[in-house]
């Protein structure tokens, strides 16, 4: 871990000459490239800049900081597979302090956040997994006596930029679902003056996160973002836009329950609650495990983790429809039925997802707890 | 996923929305020069598509293999100046795949930055298994 500092103010090496030093040659960093180019939807041509971008960048400085979460982001994070390309990415940075993974431990820890805040000062990347809690003066999580606030807070202020790994850290996820009782909120929410980009997923896809920090890395820059902070290239698109059963889907073919002849023909699974049709992200292109398979191809419908407040959009396992009178019951025909569906599901859903960022920003208006709870 | 395998089992067409783009790209390079690619990844094809897709572009005359961070092939179509390109990773499983529509595939050339360093070895090397060399040179 930090290893690029050195006492005698001799520059770090870039990480093109670091790693030719242990005979990891340019095409490893172009193959990288190609496969990072590749599941970010660039034109395969921007590989070769990026090869080039990431040779001459220098390993990047990174403090993790884990709040109000399970370690999920940082499990589905460490299993970006074996030594190979795709783990390239655990050799262009230096994780500096992530207090589940680093050796040390109390006092240390923290002697290893403020050395890399102090050592890289303006350039270091801030990675948080987990939502924060306001209420109460944010007495339900603290680290080494500070709130999770105070630790955001301070560590935050030098740095580049900050990336909001998992839906708590993005949209206050399952520690803010209904009725949110420590005052849970996203990190963009208290962060307002430093580029956040918001990765979320329960947890976010691995490729999710190296591609992002890969990009920084390469072209020193924030990829394109969503209006929700998400990067285009990972969340640009919906599950059911690239889902393998959405033809079934315009045929009006849905399966009616996980076990019937609809289940067993592969047939679309929005009448037994599938959000795919609303919820954005990669999970049906870069799919999971090494690319064996998305949740849909197991057979069950897509939960919409990547969405603000999907914990609190209805059962999992009703369809998105599913409100007063449903829209499935007015849909004449099977194919009409695929784009009446779409819209009114989507309709419904924003107006969900605004009552629910809704409540949590009004949470950080007033974090002492006093809002009407 | 018995869905996946039932969709899987018979192609799209997509195979030729690709061969029609490659034909495109193709245009191009012999006109202007201009290399492109096209990322396979990242289109919903079916194994049967690709197996169209495969006969339809049919085998040509190059074929490399190449050891850097996991396996790589890079070989030549029938159609000249088209290439399928296949980066595999960890266990040896697919990581990116694309059709590179250029003279060669970049992959294939040793970087300037590789080359130096493999000059500087061979120096190293001759300096220390042939005394004098170093002084003489």
């Amino acid at each position: 871990m930090a290893d690029n500092k050195t006492c005698d103010r001799k520059p770090a090496p870039t990480l093109g000459e670091a790693l030719a030093e242990r005979g990891i040659s340019r095409r490893s960093f172009l193959k990288f490239a190609s496969y990072t180019a590749s599941i970010m939807a660039l034109p395969p041509a921007a590989a070769t800049a990026m090869a080039e971008g990431l040779a001459a960048a220098r390993r990047q400085s990174v403090i993790w900081l884990s709040f109000q979460e399970c370690t999920g982001c940082t499990e589905s994070f460490t299993r970006a597979k074996a030594p190979s390309i795709e783990d390239l990415i655990f050799d262009f940075i230096s994780l500096d302090y992530h207090h589940t993974l680093q050796n040390a431990s109390g006092h240390a820890a923290e002697l290893a956040r403020e050395q890399a805040m102090e050592e890289n000062k303006g350039e270091y990347l801030v990675i948080v997994d987990g939502s924060v809690p306001l209420k109460d003066d944010g007495v339900y999580s603290t680290i080494a006596g500070m709130t999770n606030l105070q630790m955001l807070r301070d560590t935050v202020r030098d740095a580049k930029a900050v990336i909001s790994v998992g839906s708590c850290a993005a949209f206050g996820g399952i520690p803010g679902a209904n009725p949110n009782p420590t005052g849970a909120v996203a990190i963009d929410q208290i962060i307002t003056d430093k580029p956040v980009i918001n990765l979320p997923g329960c947890p976010p896809i691995p490729e999710v996160m190296t591609g992002t920090v890969a990009y920084l890395l390469s072209f020193a820059g924030i990829p394109e973002l969503d209006a929700l902070g998400r990067p285009r290239a990972f969340f640009g698109e919906a599950i059911h836009d690239r889902c393998y059963r959405r033809p079934f889907y315009e045929k009006g073919l849905f399966a009616k329950g996980f076990d019937d002849e609809g289940a067993r023909q592969g047939w679309c699974l929005y009448e037994v609650g599938c959000k795919g049709p609303v919820t954005y992200n990669a999970c049906a292109t870069l799919k999971w495990n090494g690319g064996v398979s998305f949740p849909i191809q197991s057979g069950h419908g897509c939960l919409g983790c990547s969405e603000p407040g999907f914990w609190d959009l209805g059962g999992f396992y009703k369809p998105l429809s599913t409100g007063k009178d449903g829209v499935l019951k007015y849909a004449a025909g099977a194919a009409v039925a695929g784009a009446a569906i779409g819209a009114a599901s989507a309709y419904s859903v924003r107006a969900k997802r605004k009552k629910i960022m809704g409540n949590a920003t009004q949470a950080v208006a007033t974090p002492s707890g006093k809002e009407d709870d | 996923m018995s869905g996946a395998t039932c969709r899987g089992d018979r192609p799209t067409g997509m195979a030729y929305s690709v061969l029609a783009e490659i034909g495109r790209l193709l245009e191009a390079l012999a006109g202007s020069g201009a290399s492109g690619a096209i990322d396979l990844r990242s289109l919903p094809l079916t194994e049967a598509d690709r197996t169209q897709l495969h006969e339809l572009l049919g085998p040509g005359e190059v074929s490399a293999e190449l050891e850097a961070g996991g396996r790589s092939t890079v070989r030549e179509t029938a159609y000249p100046g088209v290439w399928w390109v296949t980066h595999r990773g960890a266990g040896d499983k697919v990581a990116s795949e694309e059709i590179a529509v250029c003279p060669v595939p970049s992959i294939l050339a040793a970087h300037p930055a590789d080359i130096a360093v493999a000059a500087r070895r061979i120096r190293q090397t001759l300096d220390e298994s042939i005394p004098g060399q170093a002084e003489a040179s």
